[in-house]
């Protein structure tokens, strides 16, 4: 499905979320896993897209389950965005023509697949900036729903 | 039971969390819940809505596996992840964590904490963090 606008612009490229996006995986036994996302992208309007910074645990929940689910906080206590849908990995040595819901890696990773070049990481907070910027793929979502649960 | 420091509840309790939880197929998802207080020293309860209960209460109650983020500045600066068990009591969520892990970005991301000795922890924090919890106007 197309992504709302207004969750769209908070998603994209050098936009002014204030906070990190998450990501939650699960293994098929159903183990969950969380991993911040403070740089996300929109492509096509369907997919979001993160730079695998090394998140072991999401790619082995990926590597059996090619499920996801991408939240985004709203102000004010009221609750979050909830984008959920297939999800998966473009990784660096994966050939060109490997495709997946209409994506290639050769695209994918030629666009998003050094994000250093995207956005200036040293620009990122303390406590988000990676040491080392070692990019592994690109992790990809593509959203099927779009739910907005709010809190109390 | 894992044993969280006082850092660790201070950010929860200060900025909520992004809850995540899956169905038994291992469909996942996740919620934002703004604020969180403590039963005791390491279950952690959610006042949330009824349009979250409704959203996550399949889950739990039959995937009672919970993982939670710091939401809010500290998804920046409060870089854990607690993993634990939840019960759902009224419009309460209650997890009672049972793993931590450091998430800070680099050679200690995924670090489990909670099998560390509890002195390590706190020296873990404190040599990497000045705060004590978010600031007071968060």
């Amino acid at each position: 499905m197309k992504i709302p606008e207004e969750i769209a612009g908070l998603l994209r490229l050098n936009s002014s979320r204030k906070a990190a996006a998450y990501l939650a995986t699960a293994g098929l036994q159903g183990n969950p896993n969380l991993l911040a996302a403070p740089l996300t992208d929109v492509h096509q309007d369907e997919f979001v897209l993160l730079p695998d910074l090394f998140a072991q645990k999401t790619k082995v929940n990926l590597n059996e389950n090619l499920r996801g689910a991408i939240s985004l906080e709203l102000p004010e206590d009221e609750g979050g965005w909830v984008l959920e849908g297939p999800c998966n990995i473009f990784q660096w040595g994966h050939p060109d023509a490997f495709r997946w819901k209409g994506l290639t890696a050769g695209e994918v990773l030629g666009r998003w697949g050094n994000w250093a070049g995207l956005e200036d990481l040293e620009a990122l907070p303390d406590g988000l900036r990676p040491v080392v910027v070692a990019q592994r793929g690109v992790i990809a979502l593509q959203v099927e729903t779009v739910k907005k649960i709010g809190g109390k | 039971m894992a044993l969280l420091t006082t850092r660790m509840k201070n950010w929860l309790e200060g900025t909520g969390a992004h809850i995540g939880t899956a169905s038994t197929e291992g469909i996942p998802t996740v919620i934002v819940a703004a604020k969180a207080s403590f039963d005791n020293s390491n279950t952690v309860v959610f006042d949330l809505s009824a349009r979250q209960i409704d959203h996550i209460r399949k889950n739990v109650e039959s995937n009672p596996q919970v993982a939670l983020g710091p939401g809010g500045l500290g998804s920046i600066r409060a870089a854990y992840q607690f993993k634990g068990t939840g019960r759902i009591e009224g419009s309460r969520l209650k997890v009672a964590i049972e793993e931590i892990y450091s998430t800070k970005p680099g050679p200690e991301a995924g670090l489990r904490l909670d099998t560390l000795p509890f002195e390590s922890v706190l020296r873990f924090e404190k040599t990497r963090w000045q705060d004590d919890g978010p600031p007071a106007s968060v």
